[in-house]
């Protein structure tokens, strides 16, 4: 799954983002099925608006971000659901949890949203154990630190089939050893699935070895 | 789908405003009873009315003529149909068929023979013979017989057994004698006169007249008609039910009038009528309400849930996922109440069934198709409307 932004630009940033040069924004940038993209970005340039830009959940942007050589608005909401069912996962920064569920819950959610799941009950207790948060599985998502919910939001993420991974920020609250097992579990999840995936971060890190980097 | 749905249920609560629901849950049940109640004393009734099982044949004969008003006395010609007149009686729906009454314009003196010493002044009519409902032998005529059979009315011979000969110390007379009895029939007009032979050959019920054959009745206007032809001022119909509402306001519109007797069921159907359509009007209204009502819910439901909604759908729960779900939620319950109802439905059937037949009336002991097809209208419709609300609000999010 190929995906493409074209002359891409924000409508609340486009008098700042004019100023600066950017491998981004107003260019034409192709991200290659498979490959792992590192997208380094100071503060205010925009890095979330553009996860969410190619997530689908933000609308307000001039030029074109293309999916598979259509973009996005050509594909209907259940048709964008399926995608998100089956072809793009995410780690949002905020990381958006019920709280009304238990972490365990709100991993279950997106490991059977799909009506044949990906993976059995069983690997989240893996994955749990490889991100150290086996004992909060069964806590309700309000109790859990901000360190607990990114774990549960990484395994969350990891739940369903891909082919492109989107993360924004994903280690902001994890400690040095909690990310590279994070980092390691997304790399190996990666790799079953012959998946790439977009990483936004504000600075350098030697967590995956990337392909590609982009300075946005 | 299943354990999609458990985390569905605690993540979209549908408790809220519960109360409001189940209220709105039974004013459903209710209105889907009465419009059943509705339905079924509909069928009940027509089936009282039409199904051979009761025997009374509805289907009956009126002769109607205009009614004679103070201010037509003394104008024959005003009590006679014009042709458009009758042409319009012959268009109505519930005409099956339609004969004219034709009158004799001659004179009819009738003397019984020997020693009875009876001699009375009379008139014949005549009606096409399928309107007859006595069906006799004799009853036919050709030219250049001399013999007429006639048929009488079987009030006539009452009025004269139980009335005319007690008081006149004159013997009661038997339909057979006075079928035996040959009578003598002078047919006359200012020119002519001649003497034929009566045979009464039957009794009739359903028309009050002195009945000749129609040939006859032809060629004898043709032979001794005084006047040019007087035209028809009374016609019979045949209709398959003389209580339908229609035939009665029809009649009372032309100011046309018959034998009231015959219409006196229309009124009684036409209260039960009124009562069956006002209790099926306000199921409807009750109706039309619970759907509001339920429509305001759902939304209420989609709008307290929003930043779930919102939140499942990002992460990629499709709209039809949630739609789903949603109905998931509310058309057991339908479904529950449509059975309840039916169950009461069927309940109140079989108790009606026995009461009627204890009076002799016969109707099904089961609710009839009419109430399956509106139970599975009224769902059809709570359904549709549930879908239309749950995929407006939730496409909206």
């Amino acid at each position: 799954m190929q995906i493409q932004l074209s002359q891409l630009m924000p409508i609340p940033l486009q008098d700042k983002l004019r100023q600066r040069s950017s491998d981004i924004w107003n260019q034409e940038v192709t991200f290659q099925p498979g490959k792992f993209v590192k997208i380094k970005a100071p503060s205010g340039t925009g890095k979330t608006t553009l996860i969410h830009y190619l997530y689908h959940i933000r609308y307000d942007y001039t030029g074109k971000v293309q999916v598979n050589g259509q973009p996005w608005q050509a594909y209907n909401k259940n048709e964008v659901a399926a995608m998100r069912q089956r072809d793009i996962s995410i780690v949002f920064q905020d990381l958006r949890l019920f709280e009304q569920l238990s972490a365990r819950e709100n991993i279950s959610l997106k490991r059977v949203m799909e009506p044949k799941p990906y993976y059995p009950a069983e690997k989240i207790d893996e994955m749990a154990a490889r991100l150290n948060v086996s004992h909060v599985l069964e806590q309700s998502g309000k109790t859990l630190s901000y360190g607990e919910r990114q774990r549960i939001a990484i395994i969350r993420a990891l739940m369903q089939p891909f082919r492109w991974l989107l993360m924004d920020e994903p280690f902001s609250h994890l400690d040095e050893d909690n990310t590279q097992r994070a980092a390691a579990l997304i790399a190996d999840e990666c790799k079953a699935r012959n998946a790439g995936f977009i990483l936004t971060d504000l600075d350098n890190d030697q967590h995956f070895p990337y392909d590609v980097h982009y300075h946005l | 789908m299943r354990p999609f749905f458990e985390l569905l249920k605690k993540i979209i609560q549908t408790g809220v405003g519960k109360t409001r629901f189940l209220m709105a849950a039974v004013g459903l049940g209710i209105a889907m009873l009465l419009i059943l109640i509705a339905i079924q004393a509909h069928s009940n009734f027509s089936q009282l009315l039409y199904s051979s099982k009761n025997q009374n044949e509805t289907a009956d004969f009126l002769v109607i003529n205009k009614t004679i008003t103070n201010a037509m006395m003394g104008q024959s010609s005003k009590s006679i149909f014009t042709p458009e007149e009758i042409a319009t009686i012959k268009k109505q729906p519930f005409v099956q068929s339609f004969g004219l009454v034709t009158s004799s314009q001659y004179k009819v003196v009738v003397q019984a023979p020997g020693d009875l010493h009876f001699a009375t002044d009379m008139f014949f009519e005549a009606v096409p013979d399928s309107f007859l409902d006595v069906k006799a032998q004799d009853w036919k005529w050709n030219e250049g017989d001399r013999t007429i059979p006639i048929i009488l009315p079987n009030d006539f011979l009452n009025l004269y057994n139980f009335g005319f000969s007690l008081s006149q110390d004159l013997p009661q007379i038997s339909q057979e004698t006075v079928k035996a009895l040959p009578l003598q029939v002078n047919i006359s007009n200012n020119q002519l006169s001649d003497q034929y032979m009566g045979h009464i050959v039957g009794f009739s019920d359903r028309i009050s007249s002195f009945l000749v054959p129609a040939s006859f009745m032809a060629w004898a206007n043709e032979k001794y008609g005084m006047t040019t032809a007087a035209g028809t001022s009374r016609v019979i119909i045949k209709t398959p039910d003389p209580s339908n509402p229609a035939l009665v306001k029809f009649l009372e519109d032309n100011g046309y009038t018959t034998n009231q007797d015959k219409l006196k069921f229309s009124k009684t159907r036409l209260i039960v009528q009124t009562i069956v359509s006002v209790v099926g009007f306000f199921g409807l209204i009750l109706l039309f309400f619970a759907l509001l009502v339920f429509s305001m819910f759902i939304q209420l439901v989609i709008a307290s849930c929003k930043w779930e909604i919102q939140l499942l759908v990002i992460l990629g729960t499709a709209p039809k996922q949630l739609q789903r779900y949603l109905l998931k939620q509310f058309v057991p319950l339908y479904i529950v109440i449509g059975i309840l109802s039916l169950l009461l439905v069927t309940g109140l059937q079989y108790w009606a069934a026995g009461e009627l037949a204890r009076h002799d009336m016969q109707v099904s002991t089961w609710p009839g198709i009419p109430v399956f097809a509106g139970i599975a209208l009224v769902l059809g419709l709570v359904y549709i409307v549930n879908l239309l609300t749950v995929r407006k609000y939730v496409n909206n999010i």
